[in-house]
């Protein structure tokens, strides 16, 4: 058969495309249970570090979120959250909003009746490396763990806080991150949102 | 045969070196190298789906039709990059996570495709695969030097480990993409410099040797 004739280019070329990914194919179904249980494994250690539970490694961790949290969607992952912890019942939600350059997708936890942040997680972001993408560090989280609500929720102090996180919980702010002020506005929008979220979740109970 | 490899490794490395001499791969590497992990697995990405790609190119090239070459080309890297990606996916999640779709996106980097066409597609397969990794090193090593002043100086740090204490003020514009124009801007005029420099020897080194001796006062 020449190189150059229809059948030949029809029938190598479909050869090749089998040949190279059929490999793909088996690779993919291969991993698929390493990458569904990582999935899982990174919203489970999100949902616990929003509670405010400490885990030692991965093994601990999905001991502790099957004993400590009770997810009511359907499904085993599925918000909203609920844990009692001490002696607070609790409710966690997953919301995603609107990021600088795409969604950012956030576990918020706080208490049943939306009074008092338990903790907040980042689940997904694109926001620009070293800027808005510093939401994700710890100092800028930290500053969210046990912070009053206010009636309005939680404002945003973009101008006048220090930059490394306001270390007051009873004044119903956070700092924004310096330079990232669009993407810590995102991120309060998200957080009000949840916390509305977790009050009829709180409510419906 | 070892000189052979020798050889194709210094044009990958520096001589014909993707980022200072053919210019490609550019994207990368302003995306990936505010942070010197993220472009060290790059890096190694690239090195290793341009190294088995043009391996495997050349070991076909013989089959392939002319009117279906490059769609070809594209396939076999994309069976690499995808492969790369699936390994990430799996067994390194929080890297995967971090390089999101720029690991997908190592199809589109022109240094694997001009490998393929400029040197696999007329070469045997192990001088092919050479050449693959001297440019994947090549541009790696670029790409990590201007990573690591651009994590230095926009986080005071590298690979993660702080190199300066509080009293440093971090260069925001490190961490943007624009940083990274100016550094390869830079990078490239002194490559270009010394090259340049370098053949003004050679040269002059070639007319010494030319011209005639000076005749013997008696």
């Amino acid at each position: 058969m020449k190189k150059d004739s229809i059948a030949y280019v029809v029938l190598f070329t479909f050869v090749a495309c089998a040949a190279f990914i059929a490999p793909l194919a088996l690779a993919n179904e291969f991993t698929k249970p390493r990458v569904e249980a990582n999935r899982l494994f990174a919203t489970h250690s999100a949902v616990l570090r929003a509670f405010g539970i400490a885990y030692a490694d991965p093994a601990d961790a999905e001991a502790k979120y099957a004993s400590l949290v009770r997810p009511e969607g359907s499904g085993t992952d599925a918000p909203p959250y609920r844990a009692t912890i001490e002696g607070i019942p609790c409710v966690a939600v997953r919301r995603t909003g609107s990021g600088l350059w795409g969604s950012i997708t956030m576990i918020v936890a706080a208490d049943e009746r939306g009074e008092r942040l338990r903790g907040v997680e980042i689940l997904d972001q694109v926001e620009t490396p070293g800027l808005g993408g510093r939401i994700d560090e710890p100092w800028f989280k930290e500053q969210f763990r046990g912070e009053l609500l206010g009636p309005d929720g939680l404002g945003l102090d973009q101008s006048g806080g220090s930059g490394k996180g306001d270390p007051d919980k009873e004044n119903a702010r956070v700092d924004g991150v310096t330079g990232a002020s669009r993407t810590s506005d995102f991120v309060r929008i998200i957080v009000n949102g949840a916390i509305a979220e977790i009050k009829a979740a709180g409510g419906a109970k | 045969m070892k000189g052979k490899n020798a050889a194709i490794m210094k044009e990958g490395l520096w001589t014909n070196n993707p980022i200072f001499v053919q210019v490609l791969g550019i994207c990368s590497t302003l995306a990936v190298t505010n942070n010197v992990r993220n472009t060290l697995i790059m890096a190694l990405g690239v090195t290793f789906a341009t190294a088995f790609g043009s391996l495997t190119l050349s070991a076909i090239k013989n089959l392939i039709p002319r009117k279906v070459r490059m769609i070809v080309q594209v396939l076999v890297l994309s069976f690499y990059v995808i492969l790369v990606d699936i390994v990430l996916r799996a067994y390194a999640p929080a890297i995967s996570k971090q390089l999101g779709p720029y690991v997908g996106l190592i199809i589109t980097n022109c240094i694997l495709m001009g490998r393929a066409e400029a040197y696999a597609a007329a070469n045997k397969p192990w001088p092919s695969f050479v050449d693959g990794v001297a440019n994947g090193l090549g541009y790696g090593a670029v790409l990590t030097a201007i990573a690591v002043a651009r994590e230095f100086l926009g986080f005071g740090s590298v690979l993660g480990l702080r190199l300066v204490g509080d009293w440093f003020t971090p260069w925001t514009i490190m961490i943007m993409a624009p940083s990274a124009f100016f550094l390869v801007a830079l990078a490239l005029w002194g490559s270009k410099s010394l090259g340049a420099r370098a053949e003004a020897k050679k040269k002059a080194a070639k007319a010494a040797a030319g011209a005639p001796a000076p005749a013997a006062k008696s």
